[in-house]
């Protein structure tokens, strides 16, 4: 199935189109000032996350919709992807307002384990079950609250 | 790569797939020295190579994880095995051995030399004389000619260091018993020999089963006080001039001999240096291209750590894993009720690897003891215990299912032969040997005196018992794995 | 041409969290369910109205992964991310907590009875399978820790008649576990999944196994004994179980659970696609090289992923299916001529 964005012929089509790219920029607002769990650094100011990475495609005939957002770890032995991809799926699994499908996928040959980090964080049986863990909520929690200004 | 120690052991690493290379979380302490310049350029070996200010290079040491930052870590067991490799191996022995033989070219070096002894353990024998289709006796007397030939200074029986843990184990149960109905946790004592079931119930059930574990120390470290104690003194040595080899029937028992509890901070050495199984010596036999029946023998078995009159081999009763059950048995037995026993009947349990035993005196059950070997019966006594629910007094507990005669470190069968057919065997030759009781061996009595100063001495207490510990679970999120 | 239809009967609400799986009791009248509430719910029919009968809290402090009862009825175990198993004894009307076991490293994933009750089975993410002994003075014991598995194991199931064990894990295997002398040792992996095998289910036969995954495929096995006529190899005298049929393209996420009804031959899945889906067998399909055709879809069957399914046990065609919205559902299948 190609993608909805580029899928654009009717003009119906055309307000669709920008409907998921206006709910690409709100995924993007939501996760882009979660904190690395190690550094003071925003997952977008260490370039982990990007707006060109997200993608949003109607599922079940737009009731629901399937996000795919690819981020890049800083450096290929990064210890802590899979604790980047459990904040972005917690934080947006509670910001966002609709019902939607996730997946997370890791830029190709950034990381040295990328398949076996990108099942795991697409598990979401060991995600709830990691999320019950009390040291792990606590660190999830500090990575993905909002800042303070 | 597939994991080497006990099946107990492997249940304790959680991870699910991060590298051992990787895996390994352990924050390393690493020797800050002041630099000048701080600019570090990558050699061409991939080394790390510092820059002074005059332009010379100073090559960084790699930070080192050592077993002990291992053992002391809540995490994984397999970057323990990499760890194992490197400091434990049959590759160790042989430097150390070509060490010596550099120093004896090098003129007036030869008292930097290293005294090297190899303890063998009646297990691994066993199984080398298995592969070889040879006797007890003939394949102790090749081992001993093997590692002579190699440049060892003496070849020792850990035989002769069980009796010393027999006997501990035995007092110490008499004192556990009478202390029952004051001291919750005297009974019932658990057998301590076992590395695999220490290091598991360290890692795991902490707190609530340590205080029941005996503190007897193992035949290896026994024979490790001995050698670097002992030994030492008698040869007018210093702990760290003798090189001590263990030769043991599984990988776990690597894991005891680097405890922090048996290393010698004054003279930074180990009681035992480097323990080698049963299937790296096969390996060195490999390494030597010599088959161990075409080995010139030596006319003793072993070499006498006491009296020159000592060095027969002889085993004890009560089974492959060291008969500690059937020793505290009826020395319990003679000593709290004055019956004596002769032959235990065990009932089978729920499997061959789960056995009882017991002493009615005046239709009273008074002795109830069990052997659990394996990974199962280990859980089954754990949980009995934390219920409140054991009925035992004594359980010798073993990692391996069958016992130590099955240890990881033993030699697998050969074409066409099956691992139980085998495993018979090694049963068989071990238990070829006369048996006696610890206390037959006037050497023991003389030892505890002569060494030990009598037999419940503060240096007894030393050398011949241990401490456990409680590792910390970690907390630390970054390090969790999820 | 026959037309299917799965018509929804009730929806059951309650639960205050996703719920993860559902369990017909063995005369098919009561309906355990459990989730991210730490609860199990007993659901009941009271008239013509399935009604929540009993909630049992405070066995565990995480999660309940999934629930089963005893071929007897008279217990039901629950397992847990807090890594127990907890058995309930409903014996003397009310459901209490007679035992809890403990043993597993971490998550315990899935528990299953054998078929003679004598036995059950544990998995975790500790890559372990246990298989605990029920003796006569009702104490559980472990019977045997079973490390085959390199990775979480997500699923166990018993043989509906054999004491055959079969387990799916997180490293993309299935397999099977006897007893021989007295320790349980592994006969066969099965390993044509690409991703995460979820969710396995016999037929009532014990001959045909189903399994689903996270590569979107549903995968039909079929047992070969030594010395078939069809020429598969074996090795000694162990069976070999062999993919006879592959379903993809039907479902578009990973599925998450699928279910063998004894009754009627019929194969639903759990989807994360919201969706549950029916597969029947073409008559006349040859049990080597089976065909089975998709007979319904229920789209949007939950309002999120659907995490588990099952058939009753005695009342013929009748579902029961669970979500991460939190809602326990039950469906009726129809069939127009």
């Amino acid at each position: 199935m190609s993608s909805a964005l580029i899928d654009v012929s009717g003009a119906e089509k055309g307000i669709e189109a920008l409907d998921l790219v206006g709910l690409a920029e709100d995924v993007y607002d939501i996760i882009k000032d979660i904190h690395d769990p190690e550094k003071p650094e925003t997952l977008e100011e260490l370039n982990v996350v990007s707006e060109e990475g997200i993608t949003v495609e109607p599922f079940h005939n737009n009731e629901t919709y399937l996000i795919r957002i690819q981020f890049t770890p800083t450096v290929p032995q990064c210890s802590l992807a899979t604790l980047i991809g459990l904040c972005i799926r917690v934080k947006l699994e509670r910001s966002l307002p609709y019902k939607h499908k996730l997946d997370i996928v890791i830029t190709e040959g950034s990381h040295s384990t990328r398949e076996d980090t990108m099942k795991q964080i697409n598990d979401k049986e060991r995600v709830a079950a990691a999320m019950e863990n009390p040291n792990l909520k606590e660190l999830v929690e500090q990575c993905i609250k909002d800042s303070d200004y | 790569m597939a994991s080497k120690f006990s099946g107990a052991l492997q249940l304790t690493d959680l991870d699910d797939f991060i590298t051992p290379s990787q895996e390994c979380i352990k924050p390393v302490k690493i020797e800050k020295k002041p630099t000048k310049t701080g600019a570090i350029k990558i050699g061409i070996d991939g080394s790390y190579l510092e820059l002074g200010q005059d332009g010379s290079e100073y090559k960084l040491e790699k930070a080192k994880i050592t077993l002990n930052d291992c053992l002391a870590c809540s995490g994984c067991i397999t970057s323990a095995e990499s760890v194992l490799i490197t400091q434990q191996s049959q590759d160790e022995l042989y430097r150390i051995l070509e060490e010596n033989k550099n120093l004896d070219t090098q003129q007036g070096s030869a008292d930097k030399k290293k005294t090297v002894v190899v303890s063998v353990c009646p297990q691994s024998r066993a199984s080398l004389a298995a592969k070889y289709k040879i006797g007890i006796v003939e394949a102790a007397q090749r081992i001993n000619g093997f590692f002579k030939r190699l440049g060892v200074d003496l070849v020792f029986d850990t035989s002769f260091s069980r009796e010393f843990s027999l006997i501990e184990s035995g007092k110490e149960f008499i004192r556990r018993y009478k202390a029952r109905d004051t001291q919750k946790s005297a009974i019932p004592m658990l057998a301590s020999a076992c590395p695999g079931w220490i290091c598991y119930a360290e890692k795991t059930h902490g707190s609530y089963i340590l205080p029941y574990i005996s503190t007897t120390k193992s035949p290896q470290q026994i024979m490790g006080s001995l050698v670097k104690d002992y030994l030492a003194k008698r040869h007018g040595k210093t702990p760290d001039q003798i090189y001590h080899v263990t030769v043991m029937p599984c990988y776990d028992k690597k894991l005891e001999a680097s405890r922090q509890d048996f290393y010698n901070d004054v003279y930074r050495t180990r009681d035992v240096d480097c323990v080698i199984s049963t299937g790296e010596v096969d390996k060195m036999l490999d390494v030597e291209g010599i088959s161990l029946v075409d080995v010139e023998p030596c006319k003793e078995p072993c070499d006498s750590l006491f009296s020159p009159q000592s060095n027969e081999l002889y085993g004890h009763p009560g089974g492959g894993s060291g008969g500690y059950l059937e020793h505290v048995y009826k020395y319990a037995a003679q000593e709290l009720f004055g019956t004596h026993i002769g032959h235990l009947s065990y009932k089978t349990l729920r499997n061959q690897d789960f056995k009882e035993v017991t002493l009615e005196v005046d239709g009273k059950e008074e002795l109830k003891f069990a052997l659990a070997y394996g990974f199962r019966n280990i859980q089954n006594i754990v949980q009995k215990i934390k219920r409140g629910k054991c009925q035992y007094h004594f359980v010798e507990i073993m990692a391996c299912p069958s016992g130590c005669l099955n240890g990881g470190g033993q030699l697998r069968p050969d074409d066409g032969e099956s691992s139980k057919e085998l495993l018979q065997r090694v049963d068989e030759l071990y238990n070829s040997l006369e048996t006696r009781t610890p206390f037959q061996s006037n050497d023991i009595h003389q030892l505890y005196e002569d060494w030990l100063g009598g037999s419940d001495t503060e240096k007894a207490q030393h050398m011949l018992h241990t401490q456990y510990h409680e590792v910390e679970k970690m907390t630390s999120a970054l390090n969790l794995k999820w | 041409m026959t037309e299917a239809m799965l018509n929804l009967v009730c929806t059951l609400q309650g639960h205050l969290d996703r719920a993860w799986n559902v369990a017909w009791n063995p005369t098919g009248t009561l309906l355990a369910s459990c989730g991210g509430d730490k609860a199990v719910r007993i659901w009941g029919k009271e008239g013509d109205k399935w009604v929540c009968k009993t909630v049992l809290q405070d066995g565990h402090q995480r999660t309940i992964r999934s629930v089963a009862w005893s071929p007897c009825g008279n217990f039901l175990a629950s397992c847990s991310f807090d890594a127990t198993v907890c058995i309930w004894d409903k014996r003397q009307g009310d459901f209490e907590c007679m035992a809890t076991l403990e043993g597993h490293e971490n998550e315990v994933k899935r528990v299953a009875w054998s078929a003679s009750g004598h036995l059950m089975a544990t998995c975790s993410r500790d890559k372990s399978v246990w298989i605990w002994e029920f003796d006569d003075d009702e104490e559980f014991e472990c019977a045997s820790v079973l490390s085959a598995h390199s990775q979480d194991v997500k699923f166990v199931t018993w043989h509906p008649h054999k004491d055959i064990l079969a387990s799916a894990s997180y490293d993309d295997t299935i397999k099977f576990f006897k007893e021989e002398e007295d320790d349980w040792t592994c006969f066969d992996t099965l390993d044509s999944h690409d991703s995460t095998v979820w969710s396995l289910s016999f037929d009532k036969t014990g001959e045909r196994l189903v399994s689903c995954s996270d590569d979107k495929t549903v995968k039909f096995w079929q047992e070969y004994l030594p010395d078939n006529p069809q020429g598969v190899a074996t090795s000694g005298s162990d069976p070999k179980w062999k993919c006879v049929c592959t379903l993809s393209g039907y479902h578009s996420r990973t599925i998450y659970d699928v279910c063998w009804c004894h009754q009627t031959g019929l194969v639903a899945t759990a989807c994360g696609d919201d969706a549950i889906r029916v597969f029947q067998e073409e008559p006349n399909s040859d049990k080597h090289q089976p065909s089975f055709n998709l007979a319904v879809t229920v789209n949007k069957a939950h309002s999120q992923d659907v995490n588990s399914i099952s058939w009753n046990p005695k009342i013929p065609a009748l579902l029961a299916s669970c979500s991460d919205d939190g809602d326990v559902k039950i469906w009726q299948w129809e069939q127009k001529s």
